[in-house]
């Protein structure tokens, strides 16, 4: 594809406007490679545990580190040149670290940003409290004490009716804090071991979605007891969407029918109508527990060992694993089974959660693997890229979709910037008689 | 300009993008229906042809545009969707001649990706259900009751993620899709599909088929008895259904288009890219298909939508080029073309470029666009003007006067044309068959040149030569009574009336005689101090016949003075200043107010209200014509006075809201007019210019008047060069040969017969891609820069472009200066004596240098980067704005002790820009990839570095349409003295074919307008019960906010298209009188 060609094609109409942004987004994607003209000069004095960029502007970037500090940085506008004005340096707009009034005093795990401006962020340490700091003043407004060392806080970004913070601990409890009334909504039951991943819907600001150390992934509706649906790598389904019926299949209660009860919150209306039947049909109760907690009986495991990641595919349908397994697994929201995508083996962090980004458009998604990212095509599990930079561990990937740049940050406690290519010639590079070096004297 | 902007439309959409025929305004009715992005057409097939039956906007871009026939219904209803996710179905109500809409929603979801191909929208052929394929993965079902009302839409996931195509089969029992997409290794199969209601999922289809051509592209269903469907490949057709299986080899083309022939399938038409129509037979016996046939038919404008509409009558949408009613006749022409283009549709889109020129030099600009593609570019000369109708010419050499006389004078039409030549006269009459026909008068003196002449009371016909007045009658044409100049003396000027004539001779003799029965009677003689240049004796006031006032310029003194009659006493005598004599003075009422106009001979119009009790003359207002002299006439048009000033920019005077206007006439030039009323010619004008007399109907309102000149080529980029009076454009050509090919010009055209004069043949694979024409500092000439890209195939972004400096020297171009540059060169703009360059993600200056050898070339001085790709720049004196591919406007500013370009501020959205211009120096307009137009203001009083650093987005406004460009400019005469006249624009272009003003309104006239905006919508509700504020939202992936800052003036215009209940409506809310609102808002039409 050649840019030049496609800017006349959307000059005349040959070419749609929006398809023109994807083939160019996918074009910068595909060459993504250690920035050589943007740097983000990290403050942190131990390794990097989680970043994010904000969703409102995609200029600030949060970054969380294990020696209690948090930074901000402003990676569209740089503080200062290098390299003759060709390398923009991004140093932190500030740091909170242990010396700030109600700063965390261990390792921070994960700092987000309010969904709906950067006024707030919300961070999470394994000092076992969850922190909220209003921006400009980076003062911790409100906090929330946990049972156990935090390991991810998350944000619905759809929400427009709550301010709840979900937050996975060493605890098997799944906790919600409000920050509207500072105290804590409720809590979530049903994991057996610690919650080291925690994700919102992108479809239903209703519906988390959770990780455990019990290998067992578990969606839940806040606004009922009880998860209702754990995903079982047993369930399987080849492909995005599970099997057609069959043709020969005429009537209804045929029992050859694969799929089950359809969950109506794929059809984007937020309020689904949960199988409550499906779960008391699932065989003879042994004692009368709650309809919330049935799904306590469930055993299911996503991953042979802890899920370490969890990501939200964008367009709501499908959810991406990962786990201590050093598996990969790509699920079907709707029908809960897993899409049987072949990614390649690789190494995966087991101790601490990893942090897994996604692209927009081209169905890519990068995993940290140890010390190298590498990028998976989504559909073929195929390696299309390995990033290599860091010195140790990378443990968090963000991705800015407004400039298609990916951030990444590990135990060396660098943050990289990966860009596009970009070539820095400069125009008055031709014939300066001056530059030349001069062999003959 | 300011930030608070109005934004109208001057020439509507004309891309056609779908078409369909069926029944809908009637059972019996066969109609065409067109849509044009934004606007729906109706159209009905009858023994005329296509008549228009509606012409309405629509408040969406339309994705799918389809005609259906629920059980039960006698006519088809419509449906459309929009690309903003909305729906409705449109039904045709004949007793109230309105569109009703039956049913309407919205159809967006919380999940899915939006596709990247455009929207599929299919209708079941058994109207089961609507099928629409909005998001990846995700087929949405909107089924239908067994009553035809639309139940609740669900959505299917569908395996396939890249759908090149769906259709639904016809005759199956159960409604069935068939699925084109391409695999993840880039081959493309079909795939059919069940849909299951009652279970809300997919079934597996009747049959598949794997490995079609790599180009397949559309799919045709075929209707019973054959079913089954046509899948069109780039080098293949293939015929598919359960049972069978036929292919055949075509041509490589990329077929765009389709249209059914048959209503039993067996035959359809195919337009491909380069505008070759062929037809495609399915051979079969009686439910057998038993191969394919194509045939090539012939070539048309490249289609974007065929519709066969009956007898061998096809509709031709294109979006390249005019769209085209053709006739395929079944024997071929001389040529083996079996195509007859009937009509053709004028298409502006896609406007590529455009420059605003003043071509004639007289104050009023032109739009010359760059429009079409491939082998349908053209250029378009765009000028709002009134237009003549011609309906009959003749030619004829010399004309010095014309007028029109009747046979009697009760007549109401008119019988004679008098035509006055240098010796002789002519006289033309109507004859029996409505021909024009020399006839003669004889008591008329045909031997010499008539001065004047005019119907006069009692039947009788006054003519003036130079030597004297004749009496005649209409019925008998007999000499009555004859008036003779005095000896040594001839007549110079002369006027009449019904009553009265008034003539001047040598000397400054005013003699003013009365007509009466058969006689002519010499009443008053008076001696004026200098010659007589003009007179009038128009009668203004209650006497149609009779005039108390005479009106006579004067040379020497060059003043106009004003006599009473009968008695020639002077009752006013005013001064025109300046040394050009008056040459045509007129007295004239419009709207109840009488106005003097003496036209000088420089070209200048000045008016005067006059008070004809008194004589009194006040109001003087100055205005120019052209430079010729002109020569007023009246004439009636739907019953009101306009009046004709005949010269070389020939206008029309007329009155509204008790302001004179001023209208161009669509006329190079004219010497003489005169209003011409017979029964075969109604309400005409004769016109005679140049060895030429044309008859023919004025048009009522002023509109834009679009001259086309084909050029064969793809026209990209145009410039004007005033001094040398060319243009320039680069343009590119189509090779047809084993494999496409381009090739790249930089031609010079000129500027009044558009011509091609020169030609400058670019390199392979280099594209231009901008033209300017500048010159620089220390250098006198003029010269166009022409900057260019090398395109070559292995690369994903041009590494190599060339900056070309060319003057034009006795009619060619020659290339003066060449610099090459590490990028492709996307704009050039004069920028203080130097040149400033946006080359890839660079902008860079370069500085005009002589060499020791006398020639010159260009030195690069500085540049900034720090963008992903320059595309549009503008400059403003230092500050240099620049629209980026993706990261929205950032402001440069160059300093020059540094002689350095440094980053000032920037907008901090991810805006994809598509074009920019600078409003003011703090303002700057941008238009952007999602069809929206936002407007940012540079914050100098910001405390902070941050603020400072920051554009502020003061405006935001959906405008539905891909702007190319933005040029300061005005389509309409500017009149210094009229409210709008100061108003200044910017003038657009789009890829639909839309030309629209954006014009910046003080604040008071801003809040006046949102409010009446506010109350419009309130009581205009939109076809299809879309709403307008949801329409004008800006709206791109990552928000949707309400619009600010602009207001729709299309919206608000049609205001006076309203009914007077609803006019009424809207004059209470606001709390201004009907008529106040009326004056304000056609003040605001003369924005264009």
């Amino acid at each position: 594809m050649h840019t030049c060609k496609n800017i006349r094609d959307r000059e005349s109409g040959k070419l749609r406007a929006d398809s023109f942004a994807n083939r160019i987004k996918s074009n910068r994607i595909s060459q993504l490679e250690l920035s050589n003209h943007k740097e983000l000069v990290s403050p942190h004095k131990g390794a990097i545990n989680s970043l994010q960029i904000d969703l409102t502007e995609g200029r600030y970037l949060l970054s969380a580190a294990s020696d209690a500090s948090v930074a901000v940085y402003d990676v569209q506008r740089p503080s200062g040149y290098e390299g003759n004005g060709v390398i923009s340096k991004h140093s932190s707009l500030f740091v909170v670290d242990k010396q700030h009034q109600l700063g965390h005093k261990y390792a921070v795990s994960s700092a987000i940003w309010y969904p709906i401006d950067t006024g707030l962020f919300v961070t999470g340490s394994y000092d076992h409290y969850v922190n909220v700091w209003d921006t400009n003043t980076t003062q911790v407004v409100v906090n929330f004490k946990m049972p156990g060392k935090v390991y991810k806080t998350a944000m619905s970004t759809l929400s427009t009716s709550h301010m709840l913070i979900a937050v996975g601990t060493e605890d098997v409890q799944v906790r919600l804090c409000d920050i509207a009334s500072g105290a804590f909504a409720h809590t979530l039951s049903g994991h057996r071991d610690g919650v080291m991943t925690v994700e919102w819907s992108a479809s239903s600001e209703w519906i988390l979605i959770t990780g455990g150390c019990d290998g067992a992934i578990r969606f839940w509706d806040i606004r009922r007891a009880g998860c209702f649906q754990v995903l079982n790598q047993s369930r399987t389904q080849l492909g995005r969407r599970p099997p057609i019926l069959k043709r020969s299949v005429t009537t209804k209660d045929s029992s050859t029918k694969v799929r089950s009860a359809q969950k109506k919150f794929g059809n984007g209306s937020g309020s689904g109508q949960l199988p409550i039947g499906r779960l008391s049909s699932k065989g003879q109760l042994k004692q009368k527990l709650h309809p919330g907690l049935l799904s306590t009986q469930d055993r299911a495991t996503a991953h042979y060992g802890a899920v370490t990641g969890l990501k939200v595919i964008d367009d709501g349908m499908y959810l991406l694993s990962a786990g201590s397994d050093s598996r990969l697994r790509l699920w079907d929201v709707e029908s809960g089974c897993d899409t049987l995508v072949n990614f390649e083996t690789v190494r995966l962090q087991t101790s601490k959660p990893i942090q897994l980004a996604t692209t927009q458009n081209s169905a890519l998604v990068f995993v940290p693997c140890m010390r190298v990212v590498k990028a998976f095509d989504m559909w073929s599990g195929n390696v299309h890229m390995v990033l290599r930079g860091h010195y140790e561990s990378v443990s968090s990937c963000c991705f800015n979709q407004q400039d298609q740049e990916l951030y990444t940050g590990g135990n060396d406690r660098q943050i990289l910037v990966w860009s596009p290519a970009r070539s820095i010639t400069d125009e008055m590079d031709e014939g300066a008689p001056d530059d030349q070096d001069s062999w003959s004297n | 300009m300011s930030i608070w902007n109005y934004v109208v439309t001057a020439h509507k959409p004309t891309n056609v993008t779908h078409s369909c025929v069926g029944n809908f305004t009637g059972p019996q009715d066969l109609n065409l229906i067109v849509a044009k992005c934004t606007r729906i057409e109706i159209h009905m097939l009858s023994a005329n042809g296509l008549q228009s039956v509606l012409d309405v906007p629509l408040y969406g871009r339309i994705a799918t545009l389809e005609l259906f026939r629920p059980h039960g219904e006698a006519q088809d209803l419509l449906f459309i969707a929009t690309e903003r996710y909305k729906f409705c179905v449109l039904q045709w109500n004949s007793e109230t001649s309105e569109l009703v809409t039956r049913a309407m929603g919205d159809v967006s979801d919380r999940i899915g990706r939006p596709t990247d191909n455009g929207q599929i929208g299919i209708i079941d052929p058994d109207c089961r259900l609507i099928g629409l394929h909005l998001y990846d993965g995700l087929f949405k079902v909107i089924p239908f009751d067994n009553k035809g009302q639309l139940k609740e839409a669900f959505n299917i996931r569908l395996e396939e993620l890249q759908v090149l195509d769906i259709k639904f089969l016809y005759g199956c029992p159960k409604p069935t899709i068939v699925v084109l997409y391409q695999d993840n290794k880039d081959a493309r199969h079909v795939k059919t599909y069940e849909v299951a209601l009652k279970d809300k999922d997919f079934v597996e289809g009747p049959w598949s088929q794997n490995n079609l051509d790599n180009g397949a592209d559309l799919l045709i269903p075929v209707p019973p008895p054959l079913c089954g469907v046509l899948i069109i490949g780039e080098e293949t057709i293939v015929y598919c259904s359960a049972n069978a299986f036929k292919a055949i080899p075509i041509r490589p083309s990329i077929t765009k288009a389709y249209g059914r022939v048959d209503p039993d399938g067996s035959r359809y038409l195919l337009g491909d890219h380069t505008g070759l129509l062929s037809l495609l037979v399915i051979t079969h016996e009686k439910e057998k298909v038993t191969g394919l046939k194509i045939e090539t038919l012939g070539e048309t404008s490249i289609a974007s939508t065929i519709s066969y509409l009956d007898n061998a009558f096809v509709y031709i949408g294109s979006s390249y080029g005019d769209s085209q009613l053709i006739k395929l006749n079944l024997q071929p022409d001389a040529k083996g073309s079996y195509v007859e283009v009937l009509d053709r549709f004028v298409n502006l889109g896609p406007i590529v470029d455009f420059c605003v020129v003043d071509l004639e030099r007289q104050g009023q600009g032109q739009v010359v666009t760059c429009s079409g593609a491939y082998k349908d570019g053209s250029l378009r000369v765009i000028r709002n003007g009134i237009g003549i109708n011609e309906q009959a010419s003749v030619e004829l050499q010399g004309i010095r006067g014309m007028w029109f006389l009747r046979s009697s004078t009760d007549d109401p039409f008119d019988t004679f044309l008098v035509v006055s030549f240098i010796s002789e006269t002519r006289i033309l009459a109507m004859n029996l068959e409505d021909e024009l026909e020399e006839t003669e008068i004889e008591g008329f003196c045909s031997q010499v040149q008539t001065l004047f002449c005019h119907d006069a009371v009692h039947n009788q016909l006054v003519q003036v030569t130079s030597s004297s007045v004749r009496l005649v009658s209409s019925t008998t044409r007999e000499l009555l009574n004859e008036w003779h100049a005095p000896s040594g003396f001839s007549v110079n000027v002369a006027t009449a009336n019904a009553t009265q004539v008034l003539l001047a001779t040598g000397g400054g003799h005013l003699v003013y005689l009365e007509i009466g029965d058969g006689i002519l009677q010499e009443v008053k003689h008076a001696q004026l101090e200098y010659e007589v240049s003009c007179l009038d004796i128009n009668p203004i006031g209650e006497n149609p016949n009779q005039s108390h006032l005479a009106a006579v310029g004067m040379w020497t003194d060059i003043s106009v003075r004003l006599f009473s009659l009968p008695d020639l006493n002077l009752i006013t005598k005013e001064h025109l200043g300046g040394e050009i004599i008056p040459r045509s003075v007129l007295l004239c009422e419009f709207e109840g107010i009488s106005y003097l106009l003496c036209a000088l001979g420089d070209g200048h119009l000045l008016n005067f209200v006059l008070n004809t009790s008194n004589g009194e003359l006040t109001d003087r207002k100055k205005v120019s014509l052209g430079t010729q002299p002109i020569t007023l006439r009246t004439f009636a048009s739907k019953n009101t006075t306009h009046v004709f000033a005949a010269s070389d920019r020939p206008t029309v005077i007329y009155s509204s809201n008790k302001k004179l206007l001023y209208s161009n006439v669509n006329l190079k030039e004219v010497s003489h007019m005169c209003p011409f009323n017979s029964a075969a010619f109604p309400d005409s004008l004769a016109i005679a210019k140049e060895g030429e007399l044309t008859i023919g109907t004025i048009d009522d309102i002023q509109k834009l008047h679009i001259r086309s000149i084909p050029l064969g080529e793809h026209a990209r980029r145009i410039c004007h060069q005033e001094q040398t009076r060319t243009f320039a454009i680069c343009s590119l050509k189509y090779i047809q040969s084993a494999e496409e090919s381009e090739m790249h010009f930089v031609r010079l055209l000129d500027d009044q017969t558009f011509d091609f004069i020169s030609v400058y043949p670019l390199d392979t694979y280099e594209y231009g891609c901008f033209i300017i024409s500048c010159s620089f500092s220390d250098d006198n000439n003029v010269y166009y820069c022409v900057g260019t890209a090398y395109v070559l195939p292995e690369e994903n972004e041009p590494t190599k472009g060339r900056i070309l400096v060319f003057s034009v020297e006795e009619g060619k171009l020659q290339l003066i200066a060449e610099k090459e540059t590490k990028g492709a060169v996307y704009c050039l703009n004069a920028f203080n004596g130097k040149l400033l360059a946006a080359i890839n993600q660079k902008i860079q200056l370069y500085k005009w240098v002589l060499r020791d050898d006398g020639t010159h070339e260009l030195q690069s001085e500085c540049g900034h980067h720090g963008h992903i790709l320059a595309l549009y720049v503008q400059t403003r004196g230092d500050f240099i704005v620049v629209g980026d591919l993706m990261k929205s406007i950032s402001l440069l500013l160059y300093k020059h002790e540094e002689g350095a370009i440094e980053e000032r501020a920037r907008d901090y959205n991810a805006n994809w820009m598509s074009a920019v211009e600078i409003l003011d120096d703090d303002i700057y307009l941008g238009g952007e990839n999602s069809f929206n137009l936002f407007t940012v203001r540079k914050n100098s009083e910001g405390a902070t570095d941050e603020e400072r650093g920051r554009l502020e987005v003061v405006g935001e406004y959906h405008l539905g349409e891909f702007v190319n460009r933005f040029r300061h400019g005005s389509l309409v005469m500017r009149l210094p003295d009229s409210e709008v006249g100061q108003i200044r624009t910017v003038i657009f272009g789009t890829i639909n074919g839309v030309i629209g003003v954006i014009a910046s309104l003080p604040h008071e006239q801003y809040v006046f307008l949102e409010k009446l905006q506010t109350n419009m919508r309130k009581v205009i509700k939109g076809i299809g019960g879309l709403s307008h504020e949801q329409w004008r939202s800006f709206n791109n992936e990552k928000k949707t906010v309400e619009a600010r800052n602009f207001l729709d003036g299309d919206l608000i215009e049609s205001f006076l298209d309203l009914k007077r209940s609803k006019m009424d409506e809207i004059s209470k809310a606001m709390e201004v009188s009907v008529e106040e609102l009326a004056k304000r808002i056609e003040e605001l039409t003369r924005l264009h």
